[in-house]
């Protein structure tokens, strides 16, 4: 394993070098460039864009710029945002990086957990009505246009039923005067989050060891206890009517990427749990006669959850990633609209760190499922 | 993993979550107090409430008028400080704003044996900053001799042009000297460096200390730009309060504000007036009487305007459909589709005004056939800008002939040739003939228009030259319908028109890049189709025309080079007299027109919307709209 992990770490850093090297020379094909910006103001004169150019560093051949971006990534050094000017890439991408993972990784456990959960039940029911409905209704959805889609979503319940605000993730007037930024209360609610896994994990360890003296059914009870706690801390905290802003605000666009992504973890469970269900292992449970569910859900699904952590370790990772088209259209300030705005200004190191950003975290998703392919299946053994 | 030791993982895991919990807050100080509840209905009222389509990207005065110019950051950073002199509103005269009158004349003066050109001013006395310090000389001294000193780049130097500005003295309080290299004409003085934004000595001279030890200018200037403004002193309306990164923007009302409460009349007669109780009593241009054509008081009337960011123009309509915001900030206005949404929805009202731009056919002066007046000539008139405006595209643009747009009242000349204008197909394909015929152009075959006049019977074929050769083949370059439908419209129809004279034109519409870096960068080109925003003051003539800026990347990309033409821009330039530079816009247009280094082709009205219900303006005409005035936080009143 450590022989794999070593090979697997340089094969990453060859592809990284060459990601960063395509996405630069992507960049700097377009016509133009940030001092282009300048160029339609008839008050300066050409000297003053070669100031700019060259306070940029665009004065330089490609291949130089190339050869100055390469040593400062690799040194740590992501140079600073032209849009931003003079603010580091590092502090822009640090900024936007906790809303896009609030949101993303809220919908992404939300469209699996449902689609993990509906898929699980297509296949046990397989052919019935339920089937058809959930199958079609399901690939309709994952067929929309998301743009189209998102802005309906806002026109029939922000705009004609009022239920939800109109895009954005906080509301200027509830927040007027606050004395804390949003990115600590966002900050907050992920280590809010993190806390509350890490109690149900406890929990269940727990109960999984001690469980002939404690009865399982006092699992809910507790995690439900565990919530409220953090509940009650977030009431007490004096920020808890700001965080109660940023989820009313997420409702909408979470509700629009699951229901645009939940059908993916629904068809893959759905034939993950087919392939499953008809092993010797699945037949011999229901042969000693246990309970339908307990066979479905202990038997079945835990050994077709293979290739659906697989798929999900994937979205978690890409979540932070963002997304260009539901950050746009919900006006989300995360890494997708930021990389977006960066690439329409030509802000190059933006892009270039934004990019290099998502680049590190897919490599490092690959390495994670191998690594968890090993744990999850004994069966596979890397050489 | 041993079960004992996942127990330790969760274990840790937890405590490590919920250790930051009782931390403070690391960026922003204190954790806390109390929550902030949701706003009651008396304490929106008074809120006026603006959507812009874009973050800032600063709070920083010096940075946003230096690399960090965007027009997001002028809508929110604007009005904070103060300027020698302003534009009056709507008619764009040159009025007085900090000074106390207009400045003293430009006289040649030797100091040290160095010749200068000076000129004085006298500041107003209890102008305030919102501290409660008096804004002085010193704090405009402070900022142009800094600007000149760092060599700030970006917008700075169209302000502070260390061609001509040298430096600025004070003398008592509230008097200024400024001294100049050479003779400073209206761009330079007037309405350059005397527009400059003043900042606050005493706040920022301990940064402006800081960044003189960074080494070089270039460092310097970083560190100037990296400041981060907290408790800056304003001098408008309002003082910036609040910036939630990608969510909204705040601004307070000032109640030290000095011009507060300024009756500001225009008079039918040109003449204007301002006075501020207790400060300034001001009028020019004529003695005030007879009929008002615009009469206001100055707020703010509001108690705090909100900039909400949205990431799109879309989401921002919905807003403002919703009621969520009462204004829309966008330096192009509502496109069609947009007003079609706004439209007949209640509470809203929806104005319309001459943008402060225009779009035009720019030609290669390099190259054969375009330097040939009779040539261009004959290209405007075959260009039927009437039909096309209002037949293909609805009316949604209005025709023009002059590089001065109408809005621009002070500036606009209507006496121009207005070539082309009023013909039928019939006569501009028979005058453009003529035109080419008379320059020595010849056919293989004549283009021949049918009796009605309705179409060409016989297209032209085998144009050539008045040397001989052949017309080259053409190409004008032009957006693309998906970036501007409107110029990408017109460029298919000249198309069309010049080759049906067996002009061999081709419309290449295209990426803006391409045709920026095409024209501009290469200025390898045939013809080309964009626009420009303007200013007021119409000294782009002279960066647009005179044969100075047709290096590559300069203004003039055409290579227009007429010395006649570029003898008028240099008298504009170096005029100092307000009358006489008007007098030579005017020549300059009528010039233009005739001479067509551009066609000028059309402009659009800008479209804006606002919530009438709850918000009032004290009046909506205005050149550019109400965006180029920033949405008038400073008047705006609440019904």
């Amino acid at each position: 394993m450590t022989g794999y992990l070593v090979r697997r770490t340089g094969q990453m850093v060859l592809t990284l070098f060459l990601i960063i090297t395509f996405t630069f020379f992507l960049v700097q094909a377009q016509p133009g460039d940030y001092a282009s910006f300048y160029v339609l103001n008839p008050d300066l004169p050409p000297e003053v864009k070669d100031e700019i150019r060259a306070a940029f560093g665009l004065d330089k051949p490609a291949w130089q710029q190339y050869l100055i971006h390469l040593k400062n990534t690799f040194t740590g050094n992501l140079g600073v945002s032209f849009g931003n000017f003079p603010r580091p890439v590092l502090d822009v991408l640090a900024e936007r990086v906790p809303r896009t993972l609030v949101l993303f990784l809220t919908a992404t456990a939300v469209s699996f957990y449902i689609g993990f959960f509906l898929g699980k039940a297509m296949a046990w029911r397989r052919g019935g009505l339920f089937e058809y409905a959930t199958t079609i209704s399901g690939a309709l959805l994952f067929t929309a246009f998301t743009p189209a889609f998102g802005l309906m979503m806002i026109w029939a319940f922000a705009f004609k039923l009022g239920w939800f605000p109109v895009g954005k993730f906080l509301d200027p007037l509830v927040w007027r005067g606050a004395d804390v930024s949003a990115n600590y209360v966002f900050g907050n609610m992920l280590l809010s989050a993190a806390a509350f896994i890490a109690f149900a994990l406890l929990v269940m360890l727990f109960l999984k060891r001690f469980g002939r003296r404690v009865p399982s059914v006092a699992a809910f009870p507790i995690v439900l206890g565990g919530a409220l706690v953090i509940a009650a801390a977030w009431a007490l905290s004096g920020i808890g009517g700001l965080a109660l802003d940023i989820v009313k605000h997420m409702v909408l666009p979470v509700a629009t990427l699951t229901l645009v992504s939940f059908a993916g973890t629904m068809l893959l469970t759905r034939n993950s749990m087919l392939e499953t269900i008809r092993e010797d292992y699945v037949m011999a449970a229901r042969a000693k006669g246990l309970p339908d569910k307990l066979v479905r859900d202990r038997h079945a699904a835990r050994n077709a959850m293979l290739p659906i952590v697989t798929s999900l370790v994937y979205s978690l990772i890409f979540a932070i990633d963002g997304s260009v088209i539901i950050e746009s259209v919900f006006s989300w300030p995360g890494t997708g609209l930021t990389l977006l705005q960066a690439v329409r200004s030509e802000d190059l190191p933006l892009v270039m760190g934004a990019m290099l950003f998502i680049g590190v975290l897919s490599l490092l998703a690959h390495v994670i499922v191998d690594v968890l392919y090993v744990y999850l299946d004994p069966r596979i053994r890397y050489q | 993993m041993r079960l004992s030791g996942r127990f330790a993982f969760c274990g840790l895991l937890l405590a490590l979550s919920l250790l930051p919990g009782c931390t403070s807050q690391p960026d922003v100080g204190e954790t806390p107090a109390a929550t902030p509840t949701a706003p009651s209905e008396a304490e929106t009222e008074k809120v006026y409430r603006i959507g812009i389509a874009s973050d800032l990207t600063t709070t920083n005065h010096w940075a946003y008028l230096g690399p960090d110019g965007t027009i997001w950051n002028g809508y929110v950073l604007g009005g904070s400080k103060p300027a020698l002199y302003a534009y009056s509103a709507q008619r764009y005269d040159w009025v007085p704003s900090l000074a106390a009158d207009f400045p003293t004349p430009l006289e040649e003066e030797v100091v040290e044996g160095e010749t200068f050109w000076t000129t004085e001013v006298e500041l107003l006395e209890g102008v305030k900053w919102s501290d409660g310090s008096d804004v002085t000389a010193e704090d405009f001294a402070f900022t142009a001799n800094t600007a000149a000193e760092m060599q700030l780049t970006g917008n700075w130097p169209s302000i502070v042009d260390p061609e001509f500005f040298d430096h600025a003295e004070t003398d008592g309080p509230h008097r200024l000297k400024i001294f100049f290299k050479q003779k400073p004409g209206l761009a330079r003085w007037q309405f350059g460096l005397a527009f400059m934004p003043i900042f606050s000595k005493a706040y920022w001279e301990p940064v402006v200390a800081e960044a003189r030890q960074a080494g070089d200018t270039t460092e310097q200037q970083k560190v100037l730009f990296a400041h981060v403004p907290e408790g800056e002193p304003s001098a408008g309306g309002f003082i910036f309060d609040q910036w939630e990164r990608g969510a909204f923007a705040e601004k307070d009302e000032n109640p030290a504000y000095s011009f507060a409460g300024t009756e500001v009349a225009l008079y039918a007669s040109g003449a204007y007036s301002a006075t501020t109780p207790g400060l300034t009593e001001f009028t020019a241009y004529g003695e005030p009487g007879g009929e008002k054509v615009l009469e206001y008081v100055e707020g703010p009337n509001a108690a705090s305007t909100i900039y909400s960011i949205y990431g799109s123009q879309d989401a921002a309509v919905l807003a403002l459909k919703k009621g969520d915001i009462d204004f829309m900030l966008n330096p192009l206005g509502l496109s069609k589709g947009l007003q079609e949404q706004l439209a007949g929805e209640d509470g809203l009202t929806t104005i319309e005004n001459a943008s402060d731009g225009l779009r035009y056919l720019g030609f290669n002066f390099r190259k054969a056939p375009m330097d040939n007046r009779a040539f261009r000539q004959a290209v405007a008139t075959l260009i039927d800008k009437e039909f096309l405006v209002d037949t293909v595209l609805q009316g949604v643009a209005i025709p023009i002939y002059t590089m001065v747009p109408e809005g621009n009242g002070a500036w606009y000349n209507a006496d121009v040739p207005l070539i082309g204008k009023g013909l039928n197909r019939q006569e501009r394909v028979s005058r453009a003939v003529e035109l080419l015929k008379e320059a020595g152009f010849t056919w293989e075959t004549e283009p021949r228009v049918s009796e009605d006049g309705n179409f060409i019977e016989q297209q032209g074929e085998g144009l050539r030259m008045p040397n001989g050769e052949p017309v080259p083949a053409m190409q004008v370059l032009a957006p693309s319908a998906g970036y501007d439908p409107l110029r990408s419209t017109f460029a298919i129809w000249i198309e069309r028109w010049l080759s049906e004279v067996g002009i061999p034109l081709r419309a290449n519409l295209t990426g803006f890049n391409v045709i920026v870096e095409k024209v501009f960068d290469q200025q390898d080109f045939d013809m080309w189709i964009l626009g420009w925003g303007l200013n007021p003051f119409p000294d782009y003539l002279e960066s647009f025309f005179h044969s100075r800026h047709s290096e590559l990347e300069g203004y003039n990309a055409g290579g227009y080079n007429n010395p006649d033409f570029d003898r008028l821009a240099d008298g504009l330039l170096s005029e100092t007299d307000l009358a006489a530079a008007r007098q030579q816009v005017f020549e300059m247009q009528a010039f233009l027109a005739e001479d067509l280094p551009y066609v000028v082709l059309f402009d659009t009205p800008i479209v804006e919307t606002y919530r009438s219900e709850r918000i009032d303006f004290p009046y909506t005409e205005t050149w550019g709209g109400l965006q180029s005035v920033a949405g008038m936080p400073t008047l705006v009143d609440f019904r």
